[in-house]
């Protein structure tokens, strides 16, 4: 019989593209999140699942309001092999895109995280706009590694959860 | 048991999230059920906040339970929405507030703290924490 040990080794690879973008309507990302959270929930600790599921929602939902071109495709690479989680978002976005959003990842980074969170909550509720929290979120309470880079005119942004504490 | 309000928010027909205040005197319950997903949550939550703050000053409440251990999934908009249910409860009452929340959900042990401002001495000196596994 097979033990939770052997479980949590398992390697799985999703890949999806949807195209064109203007044609993604309505709670696609939560669609594919959820079904990740089960497919991963499968084999490994609902700690990770869960993570799975929030990380594809930010990405996916961030590429589909942020992309440029209509005509694009959105893609989602999701991997994982006990030892890392990694999912990877690419969508169209323009050169200034990449450069807003290097310097926020920087930022994440770099700084106290939780009080990053915690000014970012307040000023945006303050200001009354939207969301905005996405990748703080991720950083903080995902434990997510976000890195960005810009493959004109693609836009990836990649999330690495060591997933060494949870097994 | 009385249910002094509720709110919820529906997607595709279907309700996707509940909130309801009751009151088990003399306590406050205030629950949290479902996911918030939507992009604009106090489209469907104003008035539910709206009652809150017109039926709370009157309740007579000197314990108060906040259970979010049935909410799945919180978008970031879903935080203002949650701040200001929360802001108007400490505000109301100065009873001792008991949280309770997932152990295994990310977003309630590190976030929900930050909601709920518990960094305010008032109103961390008078929170506490319940954790629980998700069944």
């Amino acid at each position: 019989m097979l033990s939770e040990a052997d479980l949590q080794t398992t390697r799985i690879a999703m890949h999806y593209s949807i195209s064109p973008q203007k044609n993604i309507i309505g709670d696609i990302g939560g669609l594919i999140a959820g079904f990740c959270e089960e497919l991963v929930g499968s084999f490994y600790p609902r700690v990770v699942s869960k993570r799975a599921n929030t990380v594809i929602t930010e990405l996916f939902n961030n590429a589909v309001e942020n992309s440029i071109d209509p005509s694009s495709t959105i893609t989602l690479e999701v991997q994982i092999n006990g030892a890392l989680l990694r999912i990877k978002m690419t969508n169209a976005a323009r050169q200034e895109q990449f450069e807003k959003i290097k310097s926020h990842v920087d930022r994440i980074n770099s700084t106290d995280i939780r009080r990053l969170m915690a000014e970012t909550i307040h000023e945006r509720r303050k200001l009354q706009l939207k969301g905005g929290l996405g990748l703080i979120r991720l950083a903080l309470e995902n434990k997510s590694r976000i890195s960005v880079d810009y493959k004109e005119p693609l836009l990836i942004v990649e999330s690495e959860i060591q997933l060494g504490g949870h097994l | 048991m009385r249910v002094l309000t509720y709110g919820d928010i529906m997607d595709g027909g279907t309700s996707v999230f509940t909130t309801v205040a009751k009151l088990d005197a003399p306590k406050l319950i205030v629950s949290f059920s479902g996911a918030i997903r939507v992009d604009n949550p106090y489209r469907f939550l104003s008035a539910y906040v709206s009652e809150l703050e017109e039926r709370l000053p009157s309740a007579q409440v000197n314990a108060i339970e906040l259970d979010f251990t049935e909410l799945n999934f919180c978008n970031s908009n879903g935080f203002y929405v949650i701040m200001d249910i929360v802001e108007i409860i400490y505000n109301v009452f100065s009873a001792n507030v008991t949280v309770k929340r997932l152990r295994e959900d990310d977003w309630q042990q590190e976030t929900l703290p930050i909601l709920l401002n518990v960094d305010e001495p008032d109103i961390g000196t008078r929170t506490t924490f319940e954790d629980f596994s998700e069944i």
